[in-house]
């Protein structure tokens, strides 16, 4: 448990995502058959049993579902970057789907549930560890641009 | 707020009323680390419980333990530890959580068979010892999932006060739920363990001030709102209701049991209704079962490893009506002596030992009996255990037998 919890990129279930993030794009397996979001990934379809699920990229934008402000370091890999924030967003093309993520560009407290957030694309980075893997975190969107 | 009700099942469970009864409880001495191993915990537990209900180890022909959560007794311990090599039937469908309620089911099912006619359920950890080699403990087993890993730990959504962080600020969202409303769970159960005296925090008051004074652990939760980890263990003894009359305790049955799950598993972070649990489907299977409602229940113990899990259970069994469950437990409601709804009056997970659950379930028996001293609910005759693992939940109604 206190080695550095940088995901597989390779697993075949999520490699598509993390390969999408590499190029600055959220993606989620979308069923052909039913037009169903499914996440988390499966190999079948949970609605309609289908087994075509293209990844599929979506806009990046969302919702702050909750999160939590870890204050004081429950975990040795994240133990140097107490405080931060990490909850769920929920998509705008799904609110169903939510993503686990970091929220970033911010301070803890202007955080509130249901304001709309984005994703930004950013490297992992934990100490010791040579590897770095780019993944989806989410900041706010700015006031200042309205209506993105 | 989620509605629907699909988010999750009841388990069909053939009905056990008045079937099996409780006819003795032990604990083994809860404590911080100590050294002791989780079998030899489980055989001191085994032993008290034997003493209070006066049968001897060669008695016991049905054991039943943990078969998801490692370094449990089994049978070859059992009769190392008790000089006995008799036929044991075994399950692995007990021990705590979920299972320190639905244990008694398969007891019922296994006496009812003729495969065992006296069954003990235990359950015991040895979490503190372990947590100095960062070995076992409540994380590993999350840290191990392969969608965790992959999708959740790298963003730092990990251990569990982070999950019930998250939960806890959705229902504040949705509710209006407060700190000092969480606070006052907290307050309950440590007012009670202060009137234990097993409890690990005996020693340590805590007054809703302490409680808002305390710094954030995991934003919105404190420490205050989080279980202990703790060396510790208990077990209790099943027989058939006939032969518990004849036995020197006052006989408590068995009168309900229910157990529901949640679709998504154990993934909290895509639970449709994510501030609700699965009790929303066991607790009225068990109340059915029982013939009884909540306005029934005298005592409640509830598998706590965070106020709002307690919360959420007392708004999803049926106590109150969902997102009602923060003024449902301001003040002294919660007190034995509250004259309202007596919750975790041993402590809980918050401040009487992390044992998950299966000392909860020896307080009902006591409180039954009318042996639980300074924290006794007057005339205390329904109890309910409400039993939590996340993707699962279960309710245990037990009666005093008379």
């Amino acid at each position: 448990m206190s080695e550095v919890p940088l995901p597989d990129t390779e697993w075949p279930l999520t490699r598509p995502f993390f390969a999408a993030a590499a190029r600055g794009e959220l993606a989620i397996p979308r069923c052909a058959g039913c037009r169903a979001w499914v996440w988390y990934p499966r190999e079948e379809c949970p609605r309609c049993g289908g087994s075509e699920l293209p990844w599929t990229r979506v806009s990046g934008r969302g919702t702050l579902f909750s999160w939590a402000v870890v204050r004081r370091a429950l975990w040795k890999p994240f133990a140097d970057k107490v405080p931060y924030a990490t909850g769920l967003v929920a998509l705008e093309e799904d609110a169903a789907v939510r993503l686990v993520t970091t929220l970033v560009d911010c301070e803890p407290e202007e955080l509130r549930v249901d304001m709309p957030v984005r994703a930004v694309f950013r490297p992992l980075a934990f100490r010791g560890a040579r590897r770095q893997v780019v993944v989806p975190m989410f900041a706010p969107v700015p006031p200042a641009l309205p209506g993105r | 707020m989620h509605t629907d009700d699909d988010w999750g099942s009841a388990t069909p469970l053939d009905g056990v009323s008045r079937r099996v009864a409780v006819v003795g409880v032990g604990e083994a001495d809860h404590s911080k680390a100590s050294g002791r191993s989780a079998p030899q915990i489980a055989c001191q537990a085994i032993e008290r419980a034997l003493a209070d209900a006066g049968l001897e180890p060669g008695d016991v022909d049905g054991l039943m333990t943990s078969g998801g959560l490692g370094d449990q007794l089994d049978a070859a311990g059992f009769h190392a530890h008790f000089g006995t090599r008799h036929a044991l039937w075994t399950s692995g469908q007990g021990g705590g959580m979920a299972w320190a309620a639905t244990a008694p089911h398969g007891a019922a099912r296994a006496l009812a068979a003729g495969q065992a006619r006296v069954v003990v359920n235990v359950f015991s950890v040895a979490w503190a010892t372990q947590r100095s080699s960062m070995t076992g403990g409540p994380g590993e087993f999350h840290a191990r999932e392969r969608f965790k890993a992959q999708l959740e730990l790298p963003f730092g959504w990990f251990p569990q006060p982070v999950y019930f962080a998250t939960i806890a600020r959705r229902h504040m969202h949705e509710f209006g739920t407060t700190s000092e409303q969480l606070g006052a769970i907290a307050v309950a159960c440590r007012r009670h363990a202060n009137l234990h005296p097993g409890a690990v925090l005996h020693d340590k008051p805590l007054s809703l001030e302490d409680y808002l004074s305390r710094p954030m652990l995991v934003d919105p939760l404190r420490m205050e709102d989080c279980c202990l980890i703790s060396d510790g263990g208990a077990a209790y003894v099943m027989t058939a209701p006939e032969r518990a009359r004849d036995l020197r305790q006052p006989s408590v049955v068995v009168a309900g049991v229910g157990e529901g799950r949640s679709a998504t598993g154990l993934y909290w972070s895509q639970q449709p209704a994510f501030t609700s649990t699965p009790q929303v489907f066991a607790a009225p299977a068990a109340f059915r079962m029982a013939g009884l409602e909540p306005a029934d229940v005298d005592v409640l113990t509830l598998y706590d490893p965070f106020t709002i899990v307690a919360l959420m259970q007392i708004e999803d069994m049926g106590f109150c009506g969902k997102g009602e469950g923060g003024p449902f437990v301001e003040g002294a409601r919660l007190h034995f002596d509250g004259g309202g709804l007596p919750l975790n009056t041993h402590g809980g997970l918050l401040s009487h030992a992390y044992v998950l659950g299966i000392a909860h379930v020896v307080e009902l028996v006591r409180q039954l009996r009318g042996e639980a001293g300074a924290r006794q609910v007057p005339g205390a005759r329904v109890g309910v255990y409400g039993g939590y693992t996340g993707q699962h939940a279960s309710t245990l109604i037990l009666v005093r037998d008379s």
